[in-house]
């Protein structure tokens, strides 16, 4: 029971809230790397700040994939549990839903953002 | 809180006789002041939001009236209708007072007005509030106008770009009348914010539950949200700006190690969100008509609204799109051509949702339909020419060209006045009570509809061939003197247009022909009121148990006209909402509101006459005007609570609930947290600043200025400690009954906090020097500043809550206003740690 409480309106917007944080720190990393030369060094063919916003954008998504992962398991527990057709259990289902389509959306999200990444060099 | 929630709406033996004197109660107990004092007192929901709404519509005129000047201008090369420092103010006043006096405020008024109406409520939770709000909003719109008559109109453009602002280069008075106005006219869209926020979270009708949210209303409380987040930027940058003109600090001065592109990032930080401020409301009422007009359900309600939130995040990710030209490397660059590119999607949802409805209903073609079509049509090129613009070479190509002025009237007019439009055609049976005449409302359509077209088109072409934007003239040979003259003269027709919707809106109020209640056979609550409408919405409040519980229950309605329902009895003749739970709904707390009182338009007078004597430089005048308004908002705090109230009331025969200053979800918390939001926004936004500085300052911290000693800086910090020793206990002490105790409490955190000043400023004084020397003295003492005016303010409302306490408003189960005085504390704490480290420690480290 404790475990479908869980479902709040904070879970529902973290996924976006991680999006948004791994957008303000690539673009801040980004900054100082132009402004103050940090992390330009070449390490394996790649600038260290590459590698930081490479390596950023993977555990945000991997965040974003923990969140959805929660919210599907309180899915399961709800349609596993025998109160279905209640109020209650029907706008829990609402939000894990929200949660989960937030968590590919911003997935999505932080892919494009970091897609540049791919194709530009750090201070072009 | 409540069992099982029982259902009140089955009369009680010899109920149905007390229903005459209960109505009677309660439309005395809601009535507005008869005449003029009565219309000013006002705070009732309704009548607040009808000014808002007139009010808006009357600045749409003005704006619309000098764009028509522009036009003029525009009509053929070399004309000299506006000379060009006349085009550079009509450009200034035009641009702004669409944006800031027009579209922000009129979806606020929307809301005010039909946000209690859709969930069930009788009033927002903070009536005085929206009252105050309002007279913001007209005197904010009079004072920047009033630069008329001063012959100073601000001519920077509406983004007030530096160092174009700036006193070198703008000395005049213009600039000032431009930051001050629009800032005092912000309040409004603020207060709507937490007004709506706290309004949507816990006074929604039982058994509204988040998933039977009305899509408008899910769409302002994204709205209130991105307006929380969003507009304090452009609040701080307006602030930094005024202190830098009115007291030479240097935060966008080159010379001293300043940045104009700080104003930028500011600016646009907040003026990307501000589209979607703008359209998400918009798109709220699509949503309403659409699914009203299709006669079905909205299909995909849950894509919908993840579309909303997802809109409401990633718009704050686009704000460098409108700095494409300003040298910023392309990478950053990239990354905001990507997350623009992303934002599509959420509004290709919502547009596939409103498609996928109207295929599977039986769409019924009236006139607000009408503008649903020409919202499709218009918003849709819009979206295109947005999609063309966040390619960065093509915005090179087109940038400060008319490709972009008709991108974004597209966008503006497109997102924003056709669903306006659409709602207040809508919406007016509702209000009104009369059927606004076809065959006129039709007329004004097309008008509209083509004059739009044919005046913006055209400028898809002008500006690709390099018509620039912002500019008087143009040169003949540059071919486009035909197209501008069509897009001169359908923009009259245009102009025309709007004018017939707005007089036949107006007659449809004396003249038109009296309707049937709920004409378009809408399914949601805000047409379960009666015509004309009661100030109190609702007899009784409605309980529901579906997204449209007029079609599925037709029942709701009678219900809620009976007043033998929840909270159909008056008590002690107060004005009463029901609250419910956050994501349930359930009934949780009642909750008491002010009546008509003249605080808010005193209040929103004594700034304006304060903030009039700040920009004729009588500083005296403004100081003077401190001691009205502070002793008009703690009379208003001090009329908030009732020693008298108790702490239950009977809801419905059987339902006890307590009232909201014993109540865990009370309205005045949520106040706080909201309004702790848009604070922490404003905080972060300076904290930005400063590192902004930071990273293009060569030398950090300036020349001159060294960093404070180790031990002052520390001593000054530990007094803060006593307020949070205070926040901690004084709230435990209450609770176990000891009054005293909780008082000497509030008075510790008092005496804490005005150590920390006496120690702190001083003692940066001699560290930093003078805020006028370099940009870095500019912010740090910005920074300090800030936090000394929120020690004060947490200062006043310790005292102040000692005082209540001592005169028994607040005490073991009336705990709520201890409560917010802790909340204050720790967030004043919390700020003036991080400003404390950001000015002592980061410079160590830098
Ligand atoms: C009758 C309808 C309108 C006409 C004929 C019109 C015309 C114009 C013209 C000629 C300009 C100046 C272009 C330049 O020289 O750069 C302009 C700018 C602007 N308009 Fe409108 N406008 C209309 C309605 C609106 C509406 C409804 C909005 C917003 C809700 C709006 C928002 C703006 C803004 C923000 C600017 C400033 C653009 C800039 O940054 O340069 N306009 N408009
Ligand atoms: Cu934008």
């Amino acid at each position: 029971m404790s475990r479908l409480r869980g479902m709040t309106l904070t879970r529902m917007c973290a996924p976006y809230a991680l999006w948004a944080l791994h957008f303000l720190a690539i673009y801040s990393l980004q900054g100082l790397a132009c402004a103050r030369q940090l992390g330009r060094e070449r390490v394996a063919g790649l600038e260290i700040m590459t590698w930081t916003m490479w390596g950023l954008t993977a555990v945000i998504l991997a965040a974003i994939a923990w969140q959805a992962w929660r919210a599907g398991q309180i899915r399961r527990a709800l349609l596993a549990s025998d109160d279905a057709g209640r109020a209650d259990h029907a706008r829990r289902l609402f939000m894990v839903v929200l949660c989960l389509l937030g968590a590919a959306i911003s997935a999505l999200g932080v892919v494009f953002t970091a897609s540049p990444l791919a194709m530009l060099q750090t201070c072009a | 809180m409540s069992p099982a929630t029982p259902d009140h709406t089955i009369p009680t033996p010899g109920d149905h006789l007390r229903h005459g004197d209960r109505l009677a109660r309660l439309e005395r107990v809601w009535a507005n002041g008869p005449g003029l004092v009565g219309q000013l007192t006002a705070v009732n929901h309704s009548t607040v939001s009808m000014r808002v709404i007139v009010t808006g519509f009357a600045f749409l005129l003005v704006g619309g009236l000098l764009s028509m000047f522009m036009r003029l201008q525009l009509a053929w090369p070399g004309l000299q209708v506006l000379d060009p420092q006349r085009y550079a103010q009509f450009v200034t006043m035009h641009g702004t007072t669409m944006m800031f006096l027009f579209a922000v405020p009129i979806m606020g008024g929307f809301a005010m007005y039909l946000v209690p109406k859709m969930i069930g409520a009788r009033d927002l939770p903070f009536p005085r509030l929206s009252s105050f709000g309002y007279w913001c909003y007209l005197f904010g719109g009079l004072f920047l106008y009033s630069s008329f008559i001063f012959g100073s109109v601000p001519d920077t453009g509406w983004f007030m770009y530096t160092p174009l602002s700036d006193s070198t280069y703008s000395p005049g008075k213009g600039a000032d009348f431009w930051l001050i106005g629009v800032t005092f006219a912000e309040i409004a869209a603020v207060v709507s914010a937490v007004e709506v926020i706290a309004a949507v979270l816990i006074t929604r009708a039982p058994g509204m539950d988040l998933r039977r949210m009305p899509l408008f209303v899910w769409a302002m409380l994204v709205t209130a949200f991105m307006i929380a987040f969003g507009f304090p930027p452009l609040i701080l940058a307006s602030i930094l700006l005024e202190i830098q003109r009115a007291f030479d600090f240097a935060f966008f001065e080159v010379a001293r190690g300043g940045d104009p592109l700080l104003w930028q990032h500011l600016f646009w930080l907040f003026g990307h969100p501000e589209v979607y401020i703008i359209f998400l409301p918009a798109a709220g009422v699509v949503s309403m008509v659409v699914s009203t007009f299709a006669r079905r359900p909205m299909v995909g309600y849950t894509w919908i609204v993840l579309a909303l939130v997802a809109t409401g995040f990633l718009s704050f990710g686009l704000w460098v799109h409108h700095m494409f030209a300003v040298g910023i490397p392309l990478l950053a660059l990239a990354f905001f051509s990507a997350a623009s590119m992303m934002v599509a999607i959420p509004t290709g949802i919502q547009i596939f949702a409103w498609l996928a409805t109207l295929w599977a209903g039986k769409p019924w073609l009236r006139v607000p339909m009408l503008y649903i079509i020409g919202f499709f049509v218009v918003f849709v090129c819009g979206g295109l020419t947005g999609v063309m613009l966040a390619f960065v070479p093509f915005n090179w190509q087109v940038h400060d060209t008319h490709f972009v002025v008709a991108h974004l009237h597209y966008v503006l007019i497109g997102g924003l006045m056709f669903p306006l439009f659409a709602g207040l055609y809508y919406w007016l049976p509702l209000a009104s009570g009369r059927m606004p005449s076809e065959s006129l409302s039709r007329s004004g359509f097309w008008l509209v509809f083509i004059g739009f077209n044919l005046a913006f088109l055209p400028m898809h072409l002008t500006g690709m061939v390099g018509m620039p934007r912002r500019v008087d003239s143009y040169a003949m040979e540059l071919g486009v003197h035909w197209l501008n003259l069509l897009s001169t003269a359908a923009g009259f027709v245009m102009a025309v247009g709007v004018v017939a919707i707005l007089i036949d809106v107006a007659l449809c109020f004396v003249l038109g022909r009296r309707g049937v209640e709920n004409p378009w056979q809408a399914g949601t609550l805000e047409w379960a009121v009666p015509s004309p409408v009661p100030t109190y919405n609702f007899a009784s409040v409605p309980q529901i148990e579906s997204r449209y519980p007029l079609w599925d229950n037709p029942e709701v309605v009678a219900a809620t006209r009976r007043t033998d329902g929840l909270l159909g009895e008056a008590h002690d003749d107060r004005r009463e909402l029901l609250g419910t739970g956050i994501q349930s709904g359930r009934p949780e707390q009642v909750i008491r509101v002010s009546t008509s009182t003249w605080l808010p338009i005193l209040a929103a007078f004594t700034i304006a006459i304060l903030l009039a004597g700040f920009i004729s430089s009588q500083y005296w005048l403004s100081i003077l005007m401190l001691v009205p308004l502070i002793g008009l908002f703690l009379h208003w705090a001090w009329t908030t609570g009732d020693r008298h109230a108790p702490a239950e009331l009977e809801v419905a025969p059987g339902l006890r609930l307590p009232t909201q200053a014993a109540a865990r979800n009370a309205p005045g918390w949520w106040a706080l947290v909201v309004t702790l939001l848009i604070d922490g926004s404003l905080f972060a936004s300076l904290v930005f600043a400063y590192f902004y500085l930071w990273l293009n300052a060569p030398v950090w911290p300036a020349v001159g200025a060294t960093v404070m000693a180790w031990r002052p800086a520390l001593v000054a910090l530990a007094p803060l400690v006593l307020p949070l020793l205070a926040a901690w206990l004084g709230p435990v002490a209450l609770a176990a009954g000891r009054l005293r105790t909780a008082i000497a409490w509030q008075v510790v955190a008092v005496v804490g906090g005005a150590v920390y000043l006496g120690l702190h400023l001083p003692a940066l004084w001699a560290a930093v020097g003078a805020p006028q020397v370099h940009a870095y003295a500019s912010v740090v003492w910005t920074l300090a500043g800030f936090h000394a005016v929120h020690i004060l303010v947490a200062m006043l409302i310790g005292g102040f809550t000692a005082m209540r306490i001592r005169c028994g408003y607040v005490d073991g189960v009336r705990r709520l206003e201890s409560r917010i005085a802790a909340a204050f504390w720790r967030y004043t704490v919390g700020i003036g740690v991080v400003t404390w480290a950001v000015l002592h420690l980061f410079p160590r480290w830098a």
